[in-house]
């Protein structure tokens, strides 16, 4: 209490100060921003995550390295591998012993397993990603643009609906299995290997590879490519030697991201695959519902190591690629469709497939959610999930997953998400478009949370605010929903700043000044000039903020464990699990409907708002 | 025009102009030096251009005039006020930048309003007037409810500059305001903004890689180089008499030549590997034996009679509507002239110089 007082006198004369010289509380406001926004972090981001790590190597107070050894050290962690910590010295003799034995097949445990699942995924990426770079790079088409903008939406969708898609559509009854039996073929059941959770990984990531290479690929000088022409280069001479290192390095940074993704994904590999093909992040999330949180913690620090040396990695390769400048003359895109020729070009016609198969891998899912969402087991129209989610509602039952609060919780959510997100990303760009010491700390501010999982922030967060913590003498409890709201916000920032700064960056420093001699503030000239004339990377920045929220599902499921403050995505993931209308996904499909078009219907208004989405 | 009137903050009526002074100042970047113990007096309601190729510091000495660079080295002061340390919203300047930078989330109207929303107008008078004003001012009177986008780059200028002007500033800065425009539309918007600035008696610093434009426009210039002045003066006397071999060889077309002087009399000057000598201008104070910079204009070397007679052979003509100049070969050195009438290469030619035309450096 008399801590509360002493605050509250000093906002007061901080109040009474600030009237006196408002000019230099104007100038106070980026110091003020940044102390805030690394404040919250610290608060939601760094001290819970900080807690985790402590937790894998602190017993009783001291320091050891025993429980990291002991789970280094067990073959189910990793395999073969574990002999390196259980008995270092026997490995030589051990090895001998393999070789002899003519190479028998070894085990690398759960690590091993993840490792090869996402380097598998990656592959799986770049082959579905790299022609679809090549044919938006290089070919002209009618919706090339859509087409293009859509790519970035499996980032904002959320990815327990994208499974529950490919249960639609994989599953026993799912609608391949409905195709392929009008024609006579017999069920096929996907579910739960490892094929369809590398598929699923596919979805999400090939996106991205399209998007960083088809930029890359858009970005090579058509000049230079003339000029090599003209010294004597042949056509594929010309894309060795100038198309290949500019797209080259950007594929590579691609398939890097899309392994760190796909190595700590959550919700695809529990729904598609199970505790059977079971991640690090996933046993992890399994160790903590079991409520072993030591282990858990171990098991986190473990995977935060492995993860920020790959983010490091990843870092430093994108900082290498020297920014060979953007601008010049793209080259020219090619018809698609050139009339009758088309079926005569290899090449054409190869694209043309390679659409059809995009078009089933990126549609399908999603349609057979819709799709399934009304179909009844005999393929006949049904409304009955959609009722099963309206009783659901009125159900008087203790602990009743109700659809009406999720939807709420999940808006309410997503706004807190808005307006805590958007702030704290506006400064982090301000202060990395500054340029100095300041903008080397943002980057790293930033890429801090992309390198940690969801999973290990929202252990963090149990650990620390939600069963209360001492700070500064005082003890401070938050609720779930609080909770909740500031990891998105955490999450989401990130995305706010990744299009804010560049766009920022961009901006012809002259606007500022011209504002300044003008008689405008720093603050003032950032108010008035320098973020309207960004307003659609603040926009989509902000659209973005807000779908990541809706689709959070790794801290939320741990956060959300009452009854009051669960989201979407986690009654999505409540509903797979409830067989009540018999061995159907039914609930979970109409519920992921409901999920899908509020995202949808909170991304279109956006986008009209922010215009465009390409910062 | 003369409605126009200037004063910041408020304060009514004219205020007399402000000069600006930068004393000593020297400026850094990343520990390169961009300016060196710089030194320069604009006079109150002085039309002053820096001038100089690009990388010769004068952007960066009409930035720090702004307030946008900061100098690690003296003192720069407007007016009576020293206003080293403020920033630049309390500098009462205005600046017009060669992209001209409008706003383009707002109108024309929008942009040229922007200032007043810091300071009241000058004289008392409506903000709304104001603007109107200062369209008028500029030739844009029924176009200011455009967008940026749906202006011309010379329209665009005209608002650009109009901006810079409404808050009534103390000093105009114009950073290469016209570089970026065709030179058809230069020469007319740089004849406009000469009248602007004379009818508002405002003290400006133009910054210009452009020689003649520098020349045509200016009350003095300042021609720059490597974040030094090489010579302040009038525009004809740094034409006629160039300070130094730089300042020669920058403004406007010249032949310079390294001599030594001669021990005959009058003294002429005898350039390396040539038989002829050139004459020396009456007066000059260099000893019989010292080397000798010199430097003839083109226009000064004439086809019939001179003083001194130079034979050379015609190497090259080029048309410039209104005469050709001639580069000539004269013992290995290129001589470069002007003539009325066309001469073919290979031709041989006596060039006359008379000593009066002769500049020693």
């Amino acid at each position: 209490m008399r801590a509360a007082e002493r605050l509250g006198e000093r906002t007061e004369r901080l109040g009474g100060w600030a009237g006196r010289c408002g000019g230099r509380v104007e100038r106070l406001a980026l110091p003020l921003g940044v102390a805030l926004t690394v404040a919250a972090l610290t608060l939601v981001f760094y001290y819970p995550v900080g807690s985790v790590l402590i937790e894998a190597v602190v017993r009783g107070g001291r320091l050891t390295a025993t429980p990291l050894l002991d789970v280094l050290a067990n073959p189910f962690y990793t395999g073969v591998a574990h002999h390196l910590f259980a008995d270092l010295w026997g490995v030589p003799a051990g090895t001998i012993e393999w070789v002899r034995a003519g190479f028998r097949p070894v085990e690398f445990g759960l690590f091993g397993f993840t490792t090869y699942q996402a380097l598998l995924s990656t592959l799986a990426s770049v082959a579905l990603g790299l022609p679809g770079a090549y044919l938006l790079a290089r070919y002209e088409f009618r919706g090339r643009r859509l087409v293009r903008s859509l790519t970035i939406l499996p980032f904002v969708l959320p990815s327990i609906m994208v499974a529950v898609g490919f249960l639609a559509m994989f599953g026993r009854n799912g609608t391949l299995n409905d195709l392929l039996g009008t024609v006579g073929f017999g069920p096929v059941d996907a579910l739960f290997t490892l094929e369809i959770v590398v598929l699923a990984h596919a979805f999400y990531n090939a996106p991205l590879v399209v998007r960083l290479v088809a930029a890359a690929w858009e970005g090579v000088d058509a000049r230079r490519v003339e000029t090599a022409r003209a010294l004597g280069a042949s056509p594929a001479r010309a894309v060795r030697d100038v198309v290949l290192p500019r797209v080259l390095p950007a594929l590579l940074t691609a398939a890097l991201l899309a392994f760190v993704f796909t190595f700590m994904s959550f919700p695809i590999v529990l729904a598609l695959g199970g505790l059977r093909l079971a991640t690090v992040e996933v046993w992890l999330f399994a160790r903590v519902r079991d409520l072993e949180l030591a282990e858990a913690a171990t098991l986190g620090a473990i995977e935060t190591a492995l993860s920020v040396a790959l983010i490091y990695l990843y870092l430093r390769y994108e900082a290498h690629q020297a920014d060979a400048g953007t601008g010049g003359t793209a080259l020219a895109r090619r018809p698609l469709l050139a009339g009758w020729r088309t079926l005569r070009d290899p090449l054409r016609m190869g694209l043309l497939a390679y659409a059809a198969l995009a078009l089933v891998v990126f549609v399908g899912p999603l349609s057979s959610l819709l799709v399934e969402s009304v179909t009844g087991p005999g393929g006949k129209l049904t409304a009955a999930y959609y009722e099963f989610l309206f009783a659901q509602q009125s159900a008087t039952a203790v602990g009743t997953t109700k659809p009406l609060p999720a939807i709420v919780n999940s808006l309410v959510f997503g706004v807190g998400t808005l307006l805590l997100a958007v702030p704290m990303g506006i400064v982090v760009s301000v202060v990395a478009t500054r340029g100095g010491p300041g903008s080397r700390a943002a980057e790293t501010v930033l890429s801090a949370s992309l390198a940690v999982s969801g999973i290990v922030v929202g252990l963090g967060l149990l650990r620390t605010l939600v069963f209360g913590t001492r700070i500064l003498g005082r003890r401070i409890v938050l609720t779930g929903a609080v909770v909740i709201v500031l990891a998105h916000a955490v999450a989401a920032y990130p995305f706010v700043s990744r299009n804010l700064t560049p766009a920022l960056g961009r901006l012809d420093p002259r606007f500022t000044d011209a504002a300044r001699s003008l008689g405008a503030s720093p603050l003032r000239a950032l108010i008035d000039v320098e973020l309207p004339l960004v307003a659609p990377a603040v926009l989509a920045g902000a659209a973005f903020a807000f779908a990541i929220s809706i689709g959070e599902f790794d801290s939320t499921v741990l956060l959300a464990e009452g009854v009051s403050s669960y989201t979407m995505p986690v009654a999505l993931e409540r509903y797979i699990g409830n067989r009540s209308l018999g061995p159907s996904l039914g609930p979970a499909t109409a519920m992921g409907t409901v999920l899908l078009l509020v995202t949808a219907v909170s991304f279109v208004a956006i986008d009209r708002l922010g215009g465009r989405w390409e910062p | 025009m003369g409605a126009v009137t200037r004063a910041r903050d408020g304060s009514a009526g004219d205020r007399t102009a402000a000069g600006v002074e930068l004393a000593g100042v020297g400026v850094s970047f990343d520990g390169v030096r961009a300016l060196e113990d710089l030194s320069i007096a604009v006079a109150a309601g002085e039309f002053f251009t820096l001038v100089g190729p690009s990388g010769c510091g004068k952007t960066t000495a009409l930035r720090t005039v702004a307030g946008f660079e900061t100098p690690d080295a003296g003192r720069v002061r407007i007016g009576d006020t020293d206003v080293t340390g403020t920033p630049p919203e309390q500098r009462g300047v205005g600046i017009v930048f060669q992209h001209y930078a409008l706003f383009e989330h707002m109108t024309a109207r929008e942009n040229v309003a922007y200032g007043l929303r810091f300071a009241d107008p000058p004289g008392g008078v409506d903000r709304a007037d104001r603007v109107d004003e200062l369209l008028a001012l500029v030739d844009m009177a029924g176009l200011g409810e455009r967008d940026p986008a749906a202006l011309s780059g010379g329209q665009k200028q005209r608002i650009a500059l109009a901006r810079a002007l409404a808050p009534g500033p103390d000093v105009l800065l114009l950073d290469e305001p016209l570089s970026a425009l065709d030179a058809r539309l230069r020469e007319r918007l740089r004849v406009r903004v000469g009248e602007i600035q004379r009818a508002l008696g405002i003290t400006t610093i133009y910054v210009t890689h452009d020689q003649a434009e520098a020349l045509a426009i200016s009350d003095r210039v300042a021609v720059m180089c490597d974040g030094r002045i090489e010579q302040v003066d009038t525009p004809e006397r740094v034409y006629r008499e160039p300070a130094s071999r730089f300042v020669a060889e920058f403004v406007g077309d010249n032949n310079v030549f390294e001599a030594r002087v001669t021990a005959t009399e009058p003294p002429t000057a005898s350039v390396a590997g040539v038989d002829a000598a050139l004459p020396l201008p009456r007066g000059t104070s260099v000893g019989a034996g010292e080397p000798v910079t010199l430097c003839v204009r083109p226009e000064a070397i004439r086809f019939e009679g001179g003083e001194t007679t130079l034979d050379a052979t015609v190497a090259s003509a080029e048309f410039l509507g209104d005469a050709y100049r001639l580069h000539c070969d004269w013992h290995g050195h290129t001589l470069l002239a002007k003539t009325d009438a066309r001469r073919t290469p290979g031709e041989t030619v006596q060039l006359g110089v008379d000593a009066a035309d002769v500049r020693v450096l």
